[in-house]
């Protein structure tokens, strides 16, 4: 019995391992890749390289403007995600507490097909709107429609974290003259914290990785994401491989080290997401 | 009749709920509402008045080649994407969920990929499967004796190549998702099964698989719905070639737009709204259906 549950277990490891390495191997072929010529990497595409020179990296730093374009990925990242966490907070809020009344049944309800259907299929009335409103190259407009987009299941997650908050603290802060206002913002939002955390990390991977959004919206070369700049130039020198490969992990990287620092706690965030929704 | 008092008791919530609402039925319902109308009018980048053309647009996508094979592909895609996904994911975190060395190691490796953009991995992978002296898969093909596969230019694999490719990039994704379900189903569950001597296999079909109902759920409705928006995976892979056997309707929608045929792109939205809903129809019938069997 024991030597059967200890064959199991080496079988197990076994498989886990080959699909570690499928997992792995692409990774590891994009990043030392950087550091190899062309010869090079056709010849021996799995060794080490033969030098760790940074050259390339720098070349590529400054081919995609790479300050410029992270600043901007940056930002629209942030606002959109505080946008999201502060709206949907609170309307999760009064979503769960005030479920009896109709007018908010109807709200959740026509927030909750945001759930369901793709915004991509307005993007031509979204055109239409973001030129009305003179946005076009300009980085809000893209930070509304994310925060418009990623809205309903941030306000789904709120509202059933909420259901779990019993309701006497905010009974005894409104004994104590507190408004509405107040109580949310000092008593129920503090509570709130691992809801936040699980939208703040969700959302940041959406954003921070979406192409199509500042593809449409974002044309012009300043106003651009780092995601637009990997495009643009794999497109101009795709036989390039010394400034391509570079290129490829520069667009992967901020991300790549916010996995790497905080793994667990973005991993946790995906579980909880997930589970609840 | 309301009394003054209720209404202004109920005006702070309604504040509370404002900003997200507007920004919601600005962003997302009007937009939709007007490419709705705009799918009925000529609106093209070359004239400067949009007028109403009535069913031109939709005359002009039934004769459109391309979109068959478009919504034929997302379709495709969607379905068989998040199948494989979930055939590799849930094994996995059933492995992953037991007392295992190494388990939160091998649960970081394949999560790892979820967090690269998919437009790079796109790029990484058209080296990888490229049939030039460079393309490492195929070294290893040839390295067997066996002869080159043309992945991405081969009409005929192209989309199973780009499947593969997103399985491969989400599967870690889905996983997570079991997990987090695991972890909420019973011992008492399997203590009982065990009691009624079931063995491991046995277990898994009539604890583990009934128990991950929400996240196979969750995990189904959330990768069909977003394998419905495939975009950048094509973009960087194919472009939706060879000879647009690849196309998605995004990347179709997305190719009328910058030709400026914006009424026409509109009216693709339109089929996307209608893809969408068949998809999500069928979703939900199957779901409740299954539900029904469990009870």
């Amino acid at each position: 019995m024991k030597k059967k549950r200890f064959c199991y277990q080496v079988i197990l490891h076994l498989v886990l391992l080959v699909l570690a390495f499928v997992v792995l191997i692409p990774i590891y072929y994009l990043v030392v890749t950087t550091f190899k010529s062309g010869t090079e990497a056709a010849l021996h595409p799995m060794s080490l390289p033969s030098s760790w020179k940074l050259a390339p990296y720098a070349e590529a730093f400054v081919k995609m403007q790479y300050p410029r374009a992270f600043k901007n990925t940056l930002l629209i990242t942030v606002f959109a995600v505080v946008g999201i966490l502060i709206f949907g907070a609170m309307c999760g809020y009064v979503l769960n507490r005030k479920e009896e009344k109709r007018w908010t049944r109807a709200v959740f309800l026509l927030i909750l097909s945001g759930i369901m259907f793709p915004y991509q299929m307005s993007i031509l009335g979204l055109y239409k709107l973001i030129r009305g409103m003179g946005l076009m190259n300009n980085m809000w407009s893209v930070v509304f429609i994310d925060i418009a987009v990623n809205l309903p299941f941030a306000i789904f997650l709120f509202k059933s974290f909420v259901s779990t908050i019993p309701r006497e603290l905010e009974e005894a802060a409104k004994i104590d003259g507190a408004g509405v206002w107040r109580t949310f913002w000092t008593i129920v939002f503090p509570l709130l914290k691992p809801t936040l955390a699980t939208v703040a990390i969700l959302n940041t991977l959406t954003i921070w990785n979406d192409f199509m959004g500042p593809l449409y919206f974002l044309q012009s070369r300043e106003k651009d994401v780092i995601l637009q700049e990997v495009y643009r130039n794999i497109g101009q020198f795709s036989t390039d491989w010394a400034s391509l490969f570079p290129m490829m992990v520069l667009g992967v990287l901020p991300l790549l080290i916010f996995y790497l620092a905080m793994q667990k706690f973005i991993i946790g965030g995906v579980m909880s997401g997930s589970v609840k929704g | 009749m309301k009394s003054k008092n209720q209404i202004k008791n109920s005006t702070p919530y309604v504040l509370m709920v404002l900003p997200a609402l507007l920004i919601f039925v600005t962003f997302f319902v009007a937009p939709l509402l007007s490419t709705a109308k705009y799918s009925f009018y000529n609106w093209t980048n070359y004239s400067p008045d949009i007028t109403f053309s009535g069913l031109t647009n939709y005359k002009k996508l039934l004769s459109d080649r391309t979109l068959a094979t478009g919504v034929k592909n997302t379709l495709t895609y969607a379905v068989i994407n998040v199948l494989l996904q979930s055939v590799i994911a849930l094994p996995v975190s059933v492995a992953l969920n037991s007392r295992l060395k190494g388990r939160n190691i091998y649960r970081a490796v394949y999560f790892c990929p979820a967090v690269l953009s998919t437009l790079v991995v796109g790029y990484l992978w058209k080296y990888l499967l490229s049939t030039s002296d460079y393309g490492f898969l195929n070294q290893v093909i040839t390295s067997f004796g066996l002869d080159k596969i043309n992945f991405l230019g081969d009409g005929k694999i192209a989309l199973a190549a780009i499947i593969l490719i997103e399985v491969w990039q989400w599967f870690g994704w889905a996983m997570v998702i079991y997990l987090g379900n695991l972890q909420s189903i019973s011992e008492d569950l399997y203590e009982a099964a065990a009691m009624d001597g079931a063995d491991a296999w046995k277990k898994f079909w009539h604890v583990t698989v009934p128990g991950l109902a929400p996240a196979i759920k969750i995990n189904l409705v959330t990768g069909m719905i977003s394998g419905l928006k495939v975009f950048d995976i094509v973009v960087s892979t194919t472009n939706g070639g060879p000879a647009h056997q690849t196309e998605t309707i995004l990347t179709l929608m997305f190719t009328k737009f910058s030709d400026g045929n914006y009424g026409y792109a509109a009216a693709f939205g339109m089929v996307f709204l209608a893809v969408s809903m068949l998809l999500s129809c069928v979703l939900l019938g199957i779901f409740n259906k299954w539900e029904k069997g469990l009870e």
